[in-house]
């Protein structure tokens, strides 16, 4: 999955998108943990019935995601609500397929891509880190790579997903998209940067992950 | 801590969820009187041990579901299955 978007980006049919984070200032040393600004990438909410066709078109089931054949990442954030993110054109296929896709079942596909603030948090530390702001158990067993929960971070309701940046063929990096209403963007981002700062939380440049 | 635990999410903070009281069945509008409905609005049993309540799981799956709480040591038992209509998706 890429994050290709840019801030000054904007979705197919939207206007130039601007990020909720307006106070961000990118480290001049990349450390082993870093906080990337990535609420440009195009982001769709899916609605749909939990055991109907479109689930199983989608094929990620609640708390799980997982590659579609367009490139886009598919998240099945709740029962019966999926969030598909990634390049633009990547999600415009997988929503296009949704389109295409002859069924009864009643389906709602929303652009969230405004609506939403999206972070990633890189590192060998960053399960530690979210353990201060989350109760989540982060441990491998529980959320391996790939598992997507809600939960409250920091008291803002958020999506989680963990998405781990792999390098060659050695083991990933873990690595974790949050998702929050854009509202609570600022708050959330200062919040995670807080609790990042005893591990050397880089803040890198938006769009970069 | 309350850990509470979701049919969709498992154990969860009960910081996490919210309370939605006791559950007891509604009323039927064609034929209750006005004593039932205030009673059903506004009187509790309240007891010192096992109770069923409805909890909304607000951080997480965003669905509601009931289940049983000894309201004296807060342990809970009997949660709704995968598809249970007591809020258990499929």
């Amino acid at each position: 999955m890429a994050e290709t978007a840019s801030p000054g980006s904007s979705t197919p049919t939207g206007p130039a998108f601007e990020s909720p984070v307006v106070r961000s200032s990118p480290s001049s040393n990349v450390g082993d943990l870093a906080l990337t600004d990535a609420s440009a990438t195009t982001k769709w909410l899916v609605r749909a019935s939990n055991d109907g066709p479109t689930a199983d078109l989608l094929g990620a089931r609640f708390g799980t995601s997982q590659v579609a054949a367009g490139g886009a990442l598919v998240l099945g954030s709740r029962p019966g609500e999926w969030i598909i993110l990634g390049a633009p054109a990547e999600v415009a296929a997988t929503v296009a397929d949704l389109d295409a896709h002859d069924g009864r079942d009643f389906v709602s596909a929303l652009d969230w891509t405004h609506s939403r603030a999206m972070f990633r948090v890189t590192g060998a530390e960053a399960t530690r880190m979210l353990e201060k702001v989350c109760g989540i158990d982060w441990s491998d067993h529980m959320t391996p790579d790939g598992a997507v929960v809600s939960a409250s971070v920091a008291l803002v309701t958020c999506d989680l997903a963990r998405n781990d940046v792999n390098h060659d063929d050695t083991a990933g990096t873990p690595s974790y998209l949050i998702f929050c209403d854009r509202s609570f963007g600022q708050y959330l981002f200062d919040a995670l940067v807080d609790a990042g700062d005893e591990f050397g939380l880089s803040v890198l440049a938006s769009g970069v992950s | 801590m309350l850990l509470v635990p979701c049919p969709n999410c498992g154990p969860r903070n009960s910081t996490d969820l919210r309370y939605g009281g006791e559950s007891h069945a509604r009323p039927d509008p064609n034929t209750a009187s006005p004593q039932e409905w205030r009673a059903y609005l506004y009187l509790r049993d309240n007891p010192a041990g096992w109770l069923r309540e409805n909890w909304y799981c607000a951080s997480g799956c965003r669905r509601w579901f009931s289940i049983e709480r000894n309201t004296a040591t807060n342990e809970f038992r009997d949660p709704p299955l995968p598809g249970d209509k007591r809020g258990g998706a499929a």
